[in-house]
Formats: structure tokens, C-alpha cells, sequence
């Protein structure tokens, strides 16, 4: 060819092509540009606390469990304590679940929290010391979650817990079956390394004034949570043997109080009242829990509750106790029997009782488990309260300036270990604002992307995993934990699995269909680059995207600058 | 593994700034068989959308020799570089005949058919987009049953079924015939890669989505040609030796209605008339089998 263009001047003898067509810009012709625009899956907005679950999928997929773990502990410290006890709203909204079967994202949250048991925080959490003091009241999840997040900023936290070991609620409330202790504590040491004080054994207002928190500390986290038992009000409350189950729980799982009755009865439908039967069950009692609405409108996580059934625990529905009869000591309750009449506040149908349904049954104990309100008592004068808990703004503060407050014990959403780590992130994004006097950032999703948003040609159905489990006798003569997490190999086949909904993966697929060869892969290998010299904008490459992490916008949009 | 994952060569001889309009099934045929075949590979053009979209004269986007030929001559022209390559020693370079369905089906067939008779060892690809569409869409002997062409209008549509022409070619006896699509990229690459490595006669026959003669959207493409798979309206599938049948993409038996409801050039077709298209790819869906079934018991033989 070279011969050719030189006997003649540089020009081809015969018709004969000596360059590409790059000249030829094909991008002129567009009039819509495909773009990388990822977006929220719904997992993640799903999730209270905002875990970056596909982004960690990623890594686990690598089998990079330690950047999967340090991505976790960014918005949440206690992966392998909600690995365990969280209700995964996260896992309600999957869009897989439309497709075949929702991701376990619970049981791989704690596979990587269970990767990482002999590891320590990275050395970026570490930050430069800010000279600013935060006092944290309560060292439950939510107390927990703000002293991380305050510690990674730089801040010093003190953290007082009233009862001789932190934890809260994590640590007196829920019991070992299902969450094993040593994982609580390696979640806590870890928290510590930040530097975080934990001062145990010091109620604010008894053994501490609160004069002093607000004479030492910048600002001041109210975390308690919710730990008064709510009472019945009913007659008979003052017998022996009518109890609070946070009590029975706090005692059993902290001082190893095991004595209890044969015939116990649980009253309530939340997930203290199905713990204490669990716990109960394992202690050799009887145990037949009293709730007054049905089963469908049970606020307990529906897996506990099936678990509690297989157990043996009897549940009674629509039944309400009015009476608690004996003489000094509990002998029989009598209830009432209830039907669901008009939707209430909260959209679940009122009970009302049936007339002339009263019956009785016989126990030796009653636990009451109709909920916990925070004790607030010690709090100065002047904090406004709303429904018993501290009344905050959208930045958790409190009317008192500097005072904040999240978890139980704030109004917002509550109840759950995720939902209080979720607003202690929350409390700590402020108050590093209020520390720091810069604007508050929150995160704020933007398009959630649905099922029909996907790209459903490129998977096939497939199961969900199932977690491994103790053998159903042996679990209910111990306090062994029941749930055993999931191998390997199911776990890299349930990551693989995730329709990772708005974030790329780095399929190639935009690439490969791609017909004007406009698209190439980005240097690091993170991503792509468009050449819209030459990007004609069909919008395959949107169009194909399995996991709409594209989007087909105007070109106007673009041009006019 | 849920995700499909691609495994497809790096290499890319096709390059941009093609004058293919944008959605080109064409211009992703190409891509592909330009990355299965490698830098060792001549193609001859006859006359048909490639002619244009590798660009005027003196400029190409194929990073290998092109030879643009007659419109009737695109298998007989490979057939003679071919040749001249063998005499020259440089017998490691594949010959690619790239031509539209009126260049094979209608007017190259019988150039074509002489080639597969003496088979010949070139690869001749097919792409498909089932009328002349490079000259305004007339309709062609490949444009299927009830479709709309400038010369089929909505008035009278097209009144005869699409030509077989994988059946023609299995006529000729020839070591490997297959249909591709620009769908599934992975399995038409694969498909090149096996032609390359097979002496004599090849064809494959490529299934080309083309957005302004199919009235259909750019972006739509790929899933329009996913969607012919799925419906059999167009089986991808694979004949060695003439009888060895195989099925590469089982499919999802999707109704035709499916296909059909994204194209324009279909928009008129009665409910009757859909149902006429369903039986019709059902019956070919059955006739394959049987072929399929066949080919094993000679197989066991």
C-alpha cells in the first residue's frame, strides 16, 4: 500500500481507502445523550440507618470482605449485632422480590461483620483530635452510633451508662440466642479504639447531676431509650408474680436470674414479649403469650414470631387481660375476648372487647411487654417532651440549645436497634454541625429506581439462600445462638444474585452493544467514558442497562451552558 | 451466577464515525465479526447498507481491507481473493463476505450457490434487516409475511412468507451453516470463531434490527432482537455438516405479539393475522425439532 501512495504523489493509484472515518464526527447527529447517572436502590433508602448495600455486594463479590466491612461501619458500627437482631426493612423493599425471591441482605451483612471479627478499624477513621466534648446518656445503639460517627469527626465522646455494662437495650434486652455477647462486645471495643469513654454505673440525675454534664461538655446526646415497662392498669397489678419482661430480661441476661414459675403468660405482641418467651421456653416454662389484636397486625419481626411458635410458645390472639386474680399471689388472669373494629392513629384496627366473652386462664407469672416509655425524669427543667419522649427538630436537637437527643427517647421514628443507629447517625451529623458551625448535611436520595426499571433479560431466577441453623431440640436447652449465618459460597452466590438496582457493576453490557464503538472502558477500570464526538445517541446502551444505572437525557439540555 | 457476563475479545478493528443511522443492527454485526475474525480478515462488500456505512472512498471504519464489489458478486468476489491469498501462501487470512439479505437472497443467490456448491472457503454473513432498506426500504425476498415495505404498503402488504434461506444453503451440503443474532453477542462471536476454524463453506445468517425500515425505536434494537429469539420467530441455532442440528439459545416461547407490537412496519396487522405469524413460528419452531431429533438419530447411527 505504501509502494501505491508513493509512485504517486501520495495519492492512491486506484480507488482505495487511506484513512478511518474520524474526521466524520457522528456526534452532531445526536439529540439525546446517554449519561452515567447512578441512582438509590431501594435497599438503601430502606434501610434507617442507609447502609451502602450493593456498593459493599461489590466488594464481597471481590471478596474484599474488609473494605466490604469498612464500607458497612461508615453508616453503621454494629454490623454483626444487626447481622443478627435487625428486622431488614432494607430486605421488604428489595426489588428482587417482584423477580423471584428478595436478597438475604441480613444474613450478608453479618457474613462480613463474622469476616472481620479479628479486625480493627482503619486507620482513617481515626481523625485529628477537634477539642470539642460531646456527653452521650445511654450506651445503647443509638448512643453507640453518635459516638462513633462524633469520634470519626474528631470529637471527644464520653459516654454514661447507668447499668454496669454497655450496650443497653442490646445488652439487657435482647437474649443470647440471639445475639451472642462476644459480638456486642468486639462491636464496642471496637468503638472504643476511637477513643470513645464508656462510664458505666453512673445514672445521670442520681449518681451524676446533670449540672455538671452541661458545666463540662460542648453538648449533651440524650440516648437512653425507652426502659420503663409500660404498666396495664388493671386490678391485680400488685399481685406476686405480675412483672414488667424488660425486668425478667434485664435480670436473666445481665445478673443470670433464672428462677421463674412453670405457667408463665406474656402479655403483648412486640419483640420484647417474644423474647421473654423464647427466653422463657428455654428456662422450661410454659408459655402462652396474650395479644390483643391479631396476628397480622403483631408489631414482633414475623420470622421471631414463626420461630417462637416452632419453639412451642402458645400465642392467643385478640384476648386482653382485665383482671389479674389471686390471693396475695397470682393464681389466674381474666380476659376478655376482642374483635378489630375501626383503623386508629396508626392505621392498625382498634381493639374492642366482645361482651360477655370473659374467660380465665390459670398461670404462676405474668409478664407485661405492652411496650416501654423513656424515664426522662432527670432531664432540667424546661426540655420540651412530646408523648413522653424528648421533643427534637429535624436536626434532633431539643429546644435546649446544644441539647440533643435520638434512639427511644426521642420523638422520630423508634422501636427498633436499626432505626436507633440510624437516628444516633443522625444526632452526630448535627451535632458536629452545631460543634463545628457549619451547615448540616444530611444525605438525600434522589430517584429510587422500581422494578419495572430494570432490565429483567439479563437474570434468570434463582433461590435465596438459606442460613444454617442449630438442630431445633438442642437450641431450646440453651441459649446457644439459634441462627448460624451462611457459608461462603452462599454468600458470593447471594451477593451475585442482587439486581444492584441504579449502581453499575461494570458489565460491559453499555459497552458491548454500543454500535458506533463509542464507549470504552475508563483508565482504572471504575466505569466508562462516552466519546460523544461520535455517540450518535440511539440510547441502547441506557436501553440495556440491566440495572438502569443510565440515564437518556436531552441534548438541549446539554448544548445550552 | 445470576447476570449474564459477556466474553467477548477486546480487540476492536471496527472504529467509530460509521454513517450507519443510529440503533444499527448492522453496524453491531460487524463490530462483532470483526472481533471474532481478528486483523487476519479481507471482506467483500457488495452493494447494500455497508457499502455506505464504511464510509465514501478514500475512507474506511473497518480496520481490514474492504473490497467492495457488485451487488451480485459479493460470494464469487471472496471466492477469488481467496483464491489469489492461497497462491500467494497467505492462506491464515479468513475472506468475509458481508452482504444484506437482497444481495444473498435475491441477488447474489447465485453467486452464492455456486460458491457452497464447490465449497469454497469463505464466510459469507448474511445481515438481515429483511428489505432493501438502503435504497428505501423496498421489500425484499427476505421481509417477512404481513410486514410493511415502500412497495408493500399497508393496502397489500407483503403476501408471501420469508425466504428460507439457511434451507438453501443446507441444500448445498456444506460443513456449517448457522443464524445469529446481534442480541446475543457472546454466541454470534463464538459462532465467527467456529467459521474461522472450519475449511470450506460458511454462512451465517445475522438477524439485523433496522430502526427506520422496521418503524422502530434506536434503542430498541437489541430487545426487538432478544424478543425474535424468544418468539422463534427467528431460532438461533447452529448445522454442522448439513445434519448436525443445535439449539444455541433455548428460547423463552414468548408470543410473536411480543415482536411484532415494537416495530411500525407491523402496526396494521389484524388480531387474525398476528395469530397467522404465531402458527407460522410455531410450525417452524416444530420442524426444527424434528431436524434436531434427526440429526441425533444419525448421530447414534
Amino acid at each position: 500500500m505504501k509502494d501505491a501512495l508513493e509512485s504517486n504523489n501520495g495519492k492512491p493509484v486506484f480507488a482505495m481507502s487511506v484513512t478511518d472515518m474520524h474526521k466524520n464526527k457522528t456526534g452532531s447527529w445526536r439529540y439525546m445523550r446517554p449519561i452515567y447517572d447512578e441512582k438509590t436502590p431501594p435497599c438503601i433508602k430502606g434501610c434507617p440507618a442507609g447502609e451502602r448495600i450493593p456498593q459493599y455486594f461489590a466488594l464481597v463479590k471481590e471478596k474484599r470482605y474488609q473494605d466490604a466491612w469498612h464500607l458497612i461501619l461508615e453508616d453503621n458500627p454494629l454490623p454483626g449485632v444487626c447481622g443478627r437482631v435487625c428486622y431488614h426493612p432494607c430486605e421488604g423493599v428489595c426489588n428482587r422480590k417482584d423477580f423471584d425471591e428478595t436478597i438475604a441482605i441480613h444474613n450478608l451483612e453479618r457474613f462480613v461483620a463474622d469476616q472481620n471479627v479479628g479486625n480493627s478499624f482503619p486507620q482513617r477513621f481515626f481523625a485529628e483530635k477537634t477539642g470539642k466534648k460531646t456527653a452521650i446518656i445511654g450506651s445503647g445503639p443509638a448512643g453507640l452510633s453518635a459516638a462513633f460517627q462524633l469520634a470519626r469527626k474528631g470529637h471527644a465522646v464520653t459516654i454514661y451508662e447507668s447499668l454496669a455494662e454497655p450496650g443497653g437495650m442490646l445488652q439487657m434486652g435482647i437474649p443470647k440466642y440471639r445475639l451472642p455477647r462476644e459480638v456486642l462486645e468486639k462491636e464496642i471495643n471496637d468503638i472504643k479504639s476511637l477513643g470513645v469513654e464508656i462510664i458505666t454505673n453512673t445514672e445521670i440525675g442520681k449518681d451524676k447531676p446533670w449540672q455538671e454534664l452541661s458545666d463540662t461538655f460542648d453538648s449533651i446526646l440524650v440516648a437512653t431509650g425507652a426502659t420503663k415497662s409500660r404498666p396495664m392498669q388493671i386490678p391485680g397489678e400488685d399481685l406476686e408474680g405480675v412483672s414488667s419482661g424488660l425486668a425478667f430480661l434485664r435480670e436473666f441476661n445481665m445478673q443470670h436470674k433464672r428462677d421463674i414459675k412453670k405457667k408463665i403468660v406474656i402479655i403483648g405482641g412486640g419483640n420484647t414479649a417474644i423474647d421473654c418467651a423464647r427466653s422463657a421456653i428455654r428456662l422450661g416454662a410454659y408459655v402462652t403469650i396474650i395479644y390483643r389484636r391479631s396476628r397480622h397486625e403483631m408489631p414482633a419481626v414475623p420470622e421471631e414470631i414463626a420461630e417462637a411458635e416452632a419453639e412451642g410458645v402458645k400465642i392467643i390472639y385478640l384476648t386482653n387481660p382485665i383482671e389479674f386474680i389471686g390471693n396475695g399471689k397470682l393464681e389466674k388472669i381474666k380476659l376478655v375476648q376482642m374483635q378489630l373494629g375501626q383503623p386508629d392513629a396508626d392505621g392498625r384496627r382498634r381493639p374492642v372487647p366482645i361482651k360477655g366473652s370473659e374467660f380465665e386462664i390459670e398461670a404462676d407469672q405474668v409478664m407485661l411487654a405492652i411496650g416501654e416509655v423513656p424515664k426522662l425524669d432527670f432531664l432540667p427543667e424546661g426540655v420540651h417532651e412530646k408523648w413522653g419522649r424528648v421533643d427534637v427538630d429535624a436536626y434532633q436537637m431539643s429546644n435546649n440549645k446544644g441539647v440533643f437527643a435520638c434512639g427511644d427517647s426521642a420523638n422520630g421514628p423508634i422501636g427498633t436497634v436499626v432505626d436507633a443507629i440510624a437516628t444516633g447517625k443522625r444526632a452526630a451529623i448535627a451535632i458536629d454541625s452545631y460543634l463545628t458551625n457549619q451547615e448540616t448535611e444530611f444525605v438525600h436520595y434522589g430517584k429510587v429506581v422500581g422494578f419495572n426499571e430494570i432490565n429483567l433479560d439479563y437474570f434468570k431466577k434463582e433461590k435465596r439462600v438459606k442460613q444454617n441453623r442449630n438442630n431445633q431440640k438442642e437450641v431450646l436447652s440453651n441459649f446457644n445462638e439459634v441462627h448460624l449465618g451462611i457459608s461462603e459460597s452462599d454468600a458470593l452466590y447471594e451477593a451475585e444474585r442482587c439486581f444492584s438496582c441504579g449502581i453499575c457493576t461494570y458489565c460491559d453490557t453499555c459497552l458491548i452493544y454500543c454500535p458506533d464503538v463509542a464507549i470504552t472502558k475508563a483508565p482504572d477500570g471504575k466505569g466508562y467514558i462516552i466519546n460523544y464526538e461520535f455517540c450518535k445517541g440511539c440510547g441502547l446502551c441506557v436501553h440495556e442497562c440491566p440495572r438502569n444505572a443510565m440515564t437518556f437525557e436531552e441534548e438541549l439540555k446539554w448544548r445550552i451552558v | 451466577m445470576s447476570q449474564m457476563k459477556f466474553e467477548i475479545p477486546e480487540i476492536e478493528l471496527m472504529k467509530s464515525g460509521h454513517v450507519a443511522c443510529p440503533g444499527c443492527g448492522a453496524s453491531m454485526a460487524m463490530r462483532y465479526a470483526l472481533k471474532a475474525l481478528g486483523p487476519k480478515t479481507m471482506v467483500v462488500i457488495p452493494a447494500c447498507c455497508w457499502a455506505i456505512i464504511d464510509g465514501p472512498n478514500p475512507c474506511s471504519v473497518n480496520g481490514v481491507p474492504v473490497f467492495h464489489c457488485a451487488f451480485e458478486t459479493a460470494a464469487i468476489t471472496a471466492t477469488g481473493i481467496k483464491a489469489g491469498l492461497k497462491r500467494q501462501g497467505k492462506d491464515d487470512i479468513s475472506v468475509l463476505a458481508w452482504a444484506g439479505d437482497g444481495g444473498t437472497f435475491d441477488i447474489g443467490l447465485q453467486a452464492i450457490s455456486g460458491a457452497a456448491e464447490r465449497n469454497e472457503d469463505i464466510i459469507y454473513v448474511c445481515y438481515d434487516n429483511e428489505a432493501y432498506m438502503n435504497t428505501g426500504i423496498q421489500r425484499s425476498s427476505a421481509t417477512p409475511w404481513g410486514a410493511w415495505t415502500t412497495t408493500t404498503p399497508v393496502k397489500n402488504p407483503k403476501e408471501r412468507p420469508k425466504k428460507d434461506i439457511v434451507d438453501i444453503l443446507l441444500a448445498h451440503h456444506i460443513p456449517y451453516v448457522a443464524t445469529a443474532s446481534v442480541a446475543y453477542p457472546d454466541d454470534f462471536i463464538r459462532k465467527m470463531q467456529k467459521a474461522k476454524s472450519i475449511r470450506g463453506m460458511k454462512f451465517i445468517h445475522v438477524l439485523s434490527p433496522c430502526p427506520p425500515g422496521w418503524k422502530s425505536q434506536a434503542e430498541e434494537s437489541v430487545h426487538i432482537s432478544r424478543l425474535a429469539v424468544h418468539s422463534n420467530v427467528f431460532p438461533l441455532y447452529e448445522v454442522d455438516d448439513g445434519y448436525r442440528y443445535t439449539i444455541s439459545i433455548q428460547p423463552k416461547k414468548v408470543p410473536v405479539r411480543d415482536y411484532l407490537k415494537y416495530q411500525g412496519r407491523f402496526k396494521h396487522l389484524s388480531e387474525e393475522q398476528i395469530e397467522l405469524i404465531q402458527q407460522a413460528a410455531d410450525r417452524k419452531w416444530d420442524i426444527l425439532m424434528k431436524k434436531v431429533e434427526m440429526g441425533e438419530l444419525f448421530m447414534q447411527n
